[in-house]
């Protein structure tokens, strides 16, 4: 080759390492990125067949990655067998001839595939100390032998191919452990979750009547705060507060929660610690979610301020306790209690209408009948509300008809002093 | 997106394939499989006419040996035609001119690939 092409050629594979650079930095994915890569190297020398490992330490062998010229047939499961000692003796990303390989113990255990590859180069990639893969080159075009310069080109272009193989093995490991951490989270919120459900099933379980009482309040109150459009975490936290609201009676005498005569005026006093001993349990509790104890402690207050523990008025009162305490209150009317039966649906309905603006906020009342009218169209995805609701008769829907023809008019026309009491 | 396309066609037993563009990419190995598939079904005589070829990189040059080499096992015939100089440079400075016959353009090398039986 005269100066002139020796020069050309220099030039010519100065510009092919910006062309390797271009690749190994795209934001292909690994397998394109190496493929192009390998067809970079395979372009300087000019190489017809080649192939790229990468190594699997666990499983001791090199896994074939890519390569380029072989026929489909020849490559089909091929791997390279390499224990440690082995890699000890390759010098790093520096090409190796396999005449120069022959007597190593890792060619005569990998003599096969070599021929199989028509191997007559191999380059151990390693970056940072790490052996990474290596890269098995068949012969140059026509046979032509491979110059003490090509190997010089061989050792540049690996050592960039090592670096892009090592970051994305360094990537991957990081993406594994990201989605073995996501794993183990849900996996614990699962438990939470679990743990929180057998603590609502416990409370339910004091009180003979109210089996599922806690369950059914979350989901009424899910339904409300979804409709009012809060956000995914906090429909959370409304369903983790309606599952504990009653915890503080697990420390109430069951011959008062189940008593089914009047109360005395001291029991009616004992009965009504729950909200604040709910509180004091649960605000020792560091939730994920924001103001659980606060919505549990109000959800028997009222609107009027004729409600404990606190005897807080509208304004003070969050969204989240005024949704809790028509969940509850509802759930009480539609259901068995140990003083009384349940009320008719049409009733219950009547009752919320009623207590709308003394008892309950109109905004929530108006919200829960917005649901009903969805679930009983048939335009809401899922019964929130109407899958825990049993016998629903025909009078009802008139009810929740009336209700409508109040929505976004005054409610005080239809106030009454009579309000709807439950424990 | 890719700067790169590949058309064929065949002339009685001559198979002629037209690549389009930059020959700088891995999309370009289409023209590695397109030629992989004409000897694998017999097809002997291939030509390559470079008039729409743009630019070809180290990708391209590796792209090409490999077809080459291809031609070369399946005792095939492998021609060029059209090629500009920039490309004929580099593909002689690379080695490959030397597997290939070139040729002006199509006509020469189907009549040359005629007279080859």
């Amino acid at each position: 080759m005269n100066k002139k092409m020796q020069l050309k050629r220099l030039l010519f594979s100065m510009e092919s390492l910006v062309d390797l650079g271009q690749e190994v930095s795209s934001s292909k994915e690994l397998k394109e990125k190496m493929k192009a890569a390998l067809y970079v190297m395979t372009g300087i020398l000019p190489v017809p067949t080649a192939a790229l490992f990468v190594y699997r330490s666990h499983r001791k062998y090199l896994h074939l990655l890519v390569d380029k010229g072989y026929r489909e047939k020849s490559r089909k499961d091929i791997k390279l067998s390499i224990l440690s000692e082995h890699i000890k003796r390759f010098k790093m990303n520096k090409p190796h001839t396999i005449r120069d390989m022959v007597e190593t113990a890792f060619y005569r255990l990998n003599d096969g595939v070599f021929a199989k590859l028509q191997t007559k180069m191999f380059v151990p990639l390693f970056a940072k100390d790490e052996f990474v893969g290596a890269i098995a080159l068949g012969s140059k075009l026509g046979g032509a032998p491979y110059h003490a310069g090509d190997k010089d080109i061989l050792m540049v272009i690996a050592h960039q191919m090592a670096i892009t193989l090592h970051n994305a093995q360094l990537f991957l490991e990081l993406a594994k452990k990201a989605s073995e951490n996501k794993r183990l989270y849900k996996s614990m919120q699962r438990i939470y979750h679990d743990t929180i459900q057998a603590f609502a099933a416990a409370i339910d379980a004091k009180d003979d009547y109210t089996k599922n009482h806690s369950y059914r309040v979350a989901s009424y109150a899910v339904a409300i705060a979804r409709e009012l459009g809060w956000k995914k975490n906090d429909v959370e936290g409304i369903y983790v507060a309606g599952l504990l609201h009653d915890i503080g009676k697990i420390i109430i005498d069951c011959d008062i929660i189940n008593k089914g005569e009047k109360l005395t005026a001291p029991e009616i006093t004992e009965i009504k610690r729950h909200p604040q001993i709910s509180f004091d349990i649960l605000s020792k509790v560091r939730f994920p979610w924001k103001n659980i104890d606060h919505f549990v402690r109000h959800h028997h207050e009222r609107l009027d301020g004729k409600g404990y523990p606190d005897a807080l008025g509208s304004t003070e009162l969050s969204d989240g306790g005024k949704i809790l305490a028509l969940a509850d209150a509802f759930d009480a009317m539609t259901t068995d209690r140990p003083y009384r039966g349940k009320m008719a649906l049409s009733e219950a309905f009547r009752e919320v209408i009623k207590c709308g603006g003394t008892q309950f906020d109109t905004k929530i009342t108006n919200t829960f009948f917005n649901i009903l009218r969805k679930e009983l169209n048939g335009e809401a995805k899922e019964l929130q509300i109407l899958r825990h609701l049993q016998n629903i008769d025909i009078s009802s829907f008139k009810a929740l008809d009336q209700a409508a023809a109040y929505n976004g008019t005054t409610t005080e026309s239809i106030h009454t002093n009579k309000t709807y009491v439950h424990m | 997106m890719s700067n790169f396309s590949l058309s064929s066609k065949s002339a009685q037993d001559v198979a002629i394939m037209m690549p389009k563009g930059y020959i700088n990419d891995m999309v370009a190995e289409h023209l590695e499989q397109t030629s992989e598939q004409l000897l694998g079904k017999g097809v002997k005589k291939i030509v390559v006419n470079f008039a729409e070829v743009q630019y070809i990189n180290t990708i391209g040059i590796s792209i090409f040996t490999s077809i080459v080499q291809k031609t070369l096992d399946y005792n095939g015939v492998l021609c060029f035609t059209n090629m500009k100089k920039v490309h004929r440079d580099i593909l002689e400075m690379m080695g490959l001119i030397k597997y290939v016959k070139v040729f002006k353009d199509e006509e020469d090398a189907l009549s040359f690939m005629n007279g080859k039986g």
